[in-house]
């Protein structure tokens, strides 16, 4: 099981499913990066994409150098979370970088490893995170509907997965029986 | 029992409508193997060793006669004509096509029924004591705690990948009958001193390559805040549990890496920031759930003794039937009422837990006739009628024996637990139901069965421990050796209030000499009883060591190296 993404990965479209509102593709503006350091470091936010993900572990290094801090300001650095990272430890930072990311991500190693579910959760719960949290890594069209719930409102998809199939899922099921970010379960007044 | 309202009703259906697209989408190649494997897990389809296997969810054991009569059906048109009731309450069927299981599903739906989470790394099917709400030993009906969390647990996102299974059990009895402490979670409920309804938690139990009991991590929980405490704990499981080692992955390694106390404390941890949220149940659920658990309208009948209900009997029949009394009937709450376990286990004919679809046809029929039209299946792979006049018990019986469900071996030596094993089961070390048959063929004097009395004997065919050999007070645990299939002993194994894991007691055997390892052990515990005192008693009086000697005494092929047991 690999634990980190393509050293870059920046997919064409993102599926976006905002709270309240119909899933939808749109264009991806943002780079993920691995935190390698073979390709020299943070990718060059010049060219291409302007804007990019760097790893949480490699923000908690990082993110108080000057250079760092203004590509932040300029609203162009978000994190991504990796499965293993208990963010919790870090409750701190996390409610600092709530001010300066324009979007958190949590990565799924293989599309069957659920912890990113409890980031997500938790940083919907805990955080009170409102802004974009995005699903990266094997993100495959049958885990979308469970991410949507626990907390995700975007999705970089595998490549292979095919996008009308995966904009069918989120209206599979028109009731649940347990609380989510999302939605609250069924009552039978309701 | 429970009925679905429409929140359930479309929930399964729009589920089934889901697992359609799922099944088309891997049959048009869109969908790779590996990828649908955990889909198709989650609800509740194996791939065995012949065949496709689907495994259906009887809610914590309790079914109508209605559910049996599609049950039956099934077996009939996808399947070859039986299925098999598990050890997790369950029913399984050994030869579906992939092609076929949404239609399956589809059937099922008609009649409130599912496979949804009957396999797969997410909450399993939740099983409980298949007497509840008729046990005279019952301090709480369970059945409403059980449906909530039915419902609660059905398609949780946050937990649909977890590390690895994760099953329930819950106990609201004196005597436990759901091997609770071998769950990954066992919830106890009871009332405290004011009469509220309060559970105790047990985390990390559970059997496989590393059997272990589990540990008591919470006592005192409203039952209102079940929802917010398990998923505290779940969530603590979901995110530090082991992903690198399949063998590690289980709660139980994790509660027992952290030790219970610090375990518990990260999930009061967890719990302390979600407690007062809006997961948890209200008052108005349960009384939604709860009334659907009322007591059914018995009739005001007199208790009538042993000697009046086999006086039914006619003479030749009486010493029969008494044994039937004595082994398949059990006392009820309500006067004038006993509930009958219909055995699953004849003696060398057929797979423990099996039944054929006439038989279930016939089942429910008994069901509508002789109690309320509902049925429970117990974790011993039997079929309880729970409440049945005892007027009636001498009629049922009389039916019970031409559906050759009327054995009464309920306990004893014969009615083993046994996983379907190499016959089956691509996991299989070793076969199972020979094992279970030899035995049965070979203990097949009922006199002597009787004599032997309580005993139980259950048999898996891999380390996985599906047929439970870890609490049986004789466990028979199947292991390969070079490519031959041996057979590994454990003594002293035992569910419910002082359950305990059996120790190993040597080297494996062969599958011949099996029943003559039986009759050694067996024939040691006759010899050294003293009165009244029941194996399992005996057993612990001795210790082990006269009953290995026995084992050994004529193994005729021992095996050179001992087979390495559960170190791991
Ligand atoms: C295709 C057939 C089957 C397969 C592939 C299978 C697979 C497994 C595996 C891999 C485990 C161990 C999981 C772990 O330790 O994490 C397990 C446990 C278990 N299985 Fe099965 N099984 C099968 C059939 C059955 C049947 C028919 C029953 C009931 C008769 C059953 C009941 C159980 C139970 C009760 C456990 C729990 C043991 C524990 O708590 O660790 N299984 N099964
Ligand atoms: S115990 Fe092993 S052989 Fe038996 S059903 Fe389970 S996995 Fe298969």
């Amino acid at each position: 099981m690999s634990n980190t993404p393509q050293t870059i990965a920046a997919h064409e479209q993102i599926l976006h499913f905002p709270k309240g509102q119909k899933p939808s593709l749109s264009p991806n503006e943002w780079l993920i990066w691995s935190g390698s350091q073979d390709e020299g470091g943070l990718p060059n936010l010049e060219h291409g994409k302007k804007k990019v993900l760097v790893p949480f572990s490699w923000w908690v290094q990082h993110y108080h150098e000057d250079d760092i801090q203004s590509k932040a300001k300029a609203g162009n650095i978000g994190v991504w979370f990796a499965a293993d990272e208990d963010i919790l430890k870090h409750a701190d930072l996390i409610e600092q970088g709530k001010a300066v990311w324009p979007v958190v991500a949590a990565h799924f190693p293989i599309f069957r490893d659920g912890r990113s579910f409890s980031t997500a959760a938790l940083l919907r719960d805990r955080f009170q995170w409102s802004g974009e949290i995005r699903a990266i890594g094997d993100v495959l069209i049958d885990q979308l509907l469970q991410g949507a719930r626990v907390g995700f409102d975007s999705f970089a998809l595998r490549p292979d997965q095919k996008t009308d199939v995966a904009l069918k899922q989120f209206d599979l099921f028109s009731v649940t029986t347990q609380n989510s970010w999302r939605d609250k379960r069924a009552t039978l007044s309701a | 029992m429970y009925k679905y309202d429409h929140i359930d009703q479309t929930l399964v259906d729009q589920r089934v409508a889901q697992f359609r697209d799922q099944v088309a989408r891997r049959l048009d190649g869109s969908l790779a193997e590996e990828e649908f494997r955990p889909l198709r897990l989650q609800n509740g389809l194996y791939h065995q060793r012949h065949a496709y296997m689907l495994r259906v969810a009887i809610p914590y054991g309790l079914f109508n006669s209605k559910q049996l009569r599609t049950m039956a059906l099934i077996a009939e048109k996808y399947d070859r004509g039986y299925g098999h009731f598990t050890t997790r309450q369950n029913i399984q069927y050994n030869w579906v096509t992939l092609e076929d299981t949404p239609d399956i599903l589809a059937e099922l739906a008609k009649v409130e029924m599912h496979a949804i989470q009957t396999s797969g790394n997410c909450i399993r099917n939740i099983t409980s004591d298949a007497f509840a709400g008729v046990a005279g030993d019952e301090y709480v009906d369970p059945r409403p705690v059980c449906e909530l969390l039915r419902q609660w647990s059905t398609l949780h996102p946050e937990f649909a990948h977890l590390p690895r299974k994760f099953k329930f059990a819950i106990n609201g009895a004196k005597e436990d009958r759901t091997i609770l402490l071998c769950h990954d979670v066992g919830i106890e409920l009871k009332k405290n001193t004011n009469g509220e309804l309060i559970a105790d938690i047990y985390a990390g139990g559970g059997m496989g390559r590393t059997p272990i009991l589990g540990a008591l991590i919470k006592t005192d929980l409203p039952w209102q805040l079940l929802p917010s405490y398990l998923t505290a704990l779940l969530r603590v499981y979901n995110r530090f549990g082991r992903r690198d080692n399949l063998y590690k992955a289980r709660i139980k390694i994790l509660v027992k890496a952290l030790s219970p106390e610090e375990f518990a404390r990260q999930v009061e941890g967890e719990w302390l920031h979600i407690k007062n949220g809006d997961d948890n149940f209200t008052q108005a659920e349960w009384d939604r759930v709860a009334k659907h658990f009322t007591k059914p309208a018995y009739k005001n009948l007199p208790k009538l003794s042993d000697e009046q209900i086999i006086n039914a009997a006619s003479e030749t029949e009486k010493a029969s039937f008494a044994r039937w009394l004595e082994r398949n009937v059990k006392s009820h709450q309500v006067p004038g009422y006993a509930s009958v376990i219909l055995s699953l286990k004849p003696h060398g004919s057929v797979a423990p837990g099996d039944a054929t679809t006439a038989q279930m046809l016939a089942i429910a029929d008994l069901a509508d006739q002789y109690s309320f039209g509902e049925l429970r299946a117990t974790h011993e792979q039997n079929l309880v009628l729970a409440d049945v006049e005892q007027s009636k018990l001498y009629a049922l019986w009389q039916e019970a024996k031409k559906q050759k469900v009327a054995l009464p071996n309920i306990g004893l030596l014969t009615d083993i637990i046994a996983c379907p094993g190499g016959d089956f089961c691509s996991l299989a070390n070793a076969k199972s139901l020979p094992i279970a048959k030899a035995i049965q063929e070979r203990f097949d004097d009922l006199d002597y069965l009787f004599d032997l009395g309580d005993i139980s004997l259950n048999i898996s065919g891999c380390i996985n421990s599906c047929g439970h050999h870890h609490v049986g007070n004789i466990g028979v645990l199947g292991v390969d050796k070079d490519g031959e299939e041996w057979y590994q002993i454990t003594l002293g194994g035992e569910q419910g209030n002082d359950a305990a894991i059996g120790k190993v007691i040597g080297p494996s055997f062969y599958a011949d000499e099996i029943p003559d390892v039986m009759t050694n052990i067996i024939n040691t515990y006759v010899e050294r009883r003293s009165h009244d005192e029941s194996f399992i008693e005996t057993y612990r009086r001795l210790g082990v060591v006269p009953f290995k000697e026995a084992a050994y005494k004529n193994a005729k092929k021992k095996e050179k190296a001992e087979v390495a047991g559960d170190a791991s």
